[in-house]
């Protein structure tokens, strides 16, 4: 086994409640930590005794600790959920491919996130804000089942206030609910979109993300402009073990992110 | 603001985009450009249906009377939107109701004139008839994926993010 297969040992710092089964952990190094991590990368999370899953870092590169957004949807992201402050986490990574957000320097970027989609996306839109100045319109669309699944809820006022234009709309509306009902796609068609000058970041449920880059490509978007974050069975993390791949590509090193260029032809194959 | 629309206005609308000119020019002649503040009603439930609207700006909740609570909200509209459906078919009543969340800016069309500039001029019909069913499919697809409930928890058996 290699170095970089061995995890290191962080501990829980914080533990914030996001929405009803989505925690969202900072972690501080007890050894030596990991490299710096780039935006979209993901590490290999480890719950001691329950076992091992990828993450995308949702925290931005070189701020406190080690942030993940992590849903509860089994054994090991349930254990991960529920670790409190002080307990200790393995960490590997950090993996893969970067959003690229600076290759839309003097450029408009929207970012399209569905549900815990946004979680992946936020480090690329902290980095995007803080350089704000680089890049034209910042616009970022989100799509969530129902108003009390929106993560990241209490920093939307805030990316406003630096300068991005923040659409929220939900599958169903609870009763109270004044802001956009509808999915996420619709309100790409009520953006200003500039097709030559647009890079859209997209992360979302794998049919979101395909049904997003196809109302991109209709606004005239170039399918290289668009990127997608995809994950597959995510085992090793160092393009070894083979169980994340997607036709030629190994998501864990040529991805999780990846142009809707490359993607697109392998999503529409069957048993791919 | 309840004001004549010029035409070349009418033709930048997205839904009206592509239809020939003297078309739009007569559509012109049956629509007014409104100014609706936010929490203005445009209808409600089950009253006649007499009027459509291009929206070009802000946004109109379509709602659902809920007796004993607040409506509930089942879609937004937005800028490039059409507004109204049920002036077109019988019983030509509304089926939801609707209400500008925000201050909204909309061409308004009256139901009655359209068809009957549609009766004597058919080209029209046929270029309105494509258009509505055009935002109809886009609606019936949107309303599909929405039932995928695509951001549910996945199987218990399988990792997510």
């Amino acid at each position: 086994m290699s170095l970089q297969a061995v995890p290191a040992r962080y501990r829980v710092a914080s533990r914030a409640a996001e929405t009803c089964d989505t925690v969202t952990l900072v972690l501080e190094p007890v050894d030596e930590p990991i490299a710096p991590h780039r935006p979209g990368q993901f590490a290999m999370l480890y719950a001691f005794g329950s076992g091992e899953v990828p993450i995308s870092i949702s925290g931005e590169p070189g701020g406190p600790g080690l942030v993940y957004t992590i849903r509860s949807v089994g054994a090991v992201t349930r254990a991960l959920c529920e670790a409190d402050p002080g307990e200790l986490i393995g960490v590997r990574g950090p993996y893969g491919t970067d959003w690229g957000v600076a290759d839309a320097a003097g450029q408009d970027v929207i970012v399209v996130a569905g549900g815990i989609g946004l979680a992946p996306l936020r480090p690329a839109l902290l980095a995007a804000l803080a350089a704000r100045s680089r890049y034209r319109r910042v616009t970022v669309l989100i799509g969530t089942r129902t108003p009390d699944d929106l993560v990241f809820a209490g920093e939307l006022d805030a990316w406003r206030e630096q300068g991005a234009d923040v659409r929220v709309t939900v599958d169903r509306a609870a009763v109270g609910w004044r802001g956009h009902v509808g999915v996420v796609t619709q309100l790409i068609d009520r953006v200003n979109v500039d097709p030559a000058a647009t890079l859209a970041l997209v992360c979302g449920p794998e049919v979101m993300m395909r049904l997003t880059a196809r109302s991109l490509l209709a606004r005239g978007v170039s399918s290289g402009s668009v990127r997608i974050s995809l994950e597959r069975n995510m085992r090793c993390g160092i393009a070894e073990c083979g169980h994340c791949q997607l036709g030629p590509l190994l998501l864990c090193r040529d991805g999780p992110v990846i142009s809707y260029q490359r993607a697109a032809p392998l999503l529409s194959v069957k048993e791919l | 603001m309840n004001d004549a629309v010029p035409a070349p206005a009418l033709a930048e609308h997205a839904f009206l985009r592509g239809m020939p000119a003297d078309d739009v020019a007569r559509l012109a002649r049956a629509a007014v450009a409104v100014r609706l503040p936010a929490g203005h009603r445009l209808f409600d439930e089950g009253t006649p249906a007499k009027k459509c609207w291009l929206v070009t700006s802000g946004h109109v909740a379509l709602d659902l009377n809920m007796p004993g609570r607040a409506n509930l909200i089942i879609e937004t509209l937005g800028r490039g939107d059409v507004l109204g459906f049920s002036w077109l078919s019988p019983p030509h009543q509304w089926q939801f109701g609707a209400e500008a969340v925000e201050s909204t800016e909309a061409f308004e069309l009256d139901g009655a004139t359209v068809m009957a500039l549609c009766d004597s001029h058919p080209e029209l019909g046929y270029q309105l008839a494509l258009r509505f069913l055009a935002a109809a499919v886009r609606r019936l697809q949107a309303t599909r994926i929405r039932l995928l409930d695509l951001y549910a928890a996945p199987s218990q058996s399988a990792e997510a993010r």
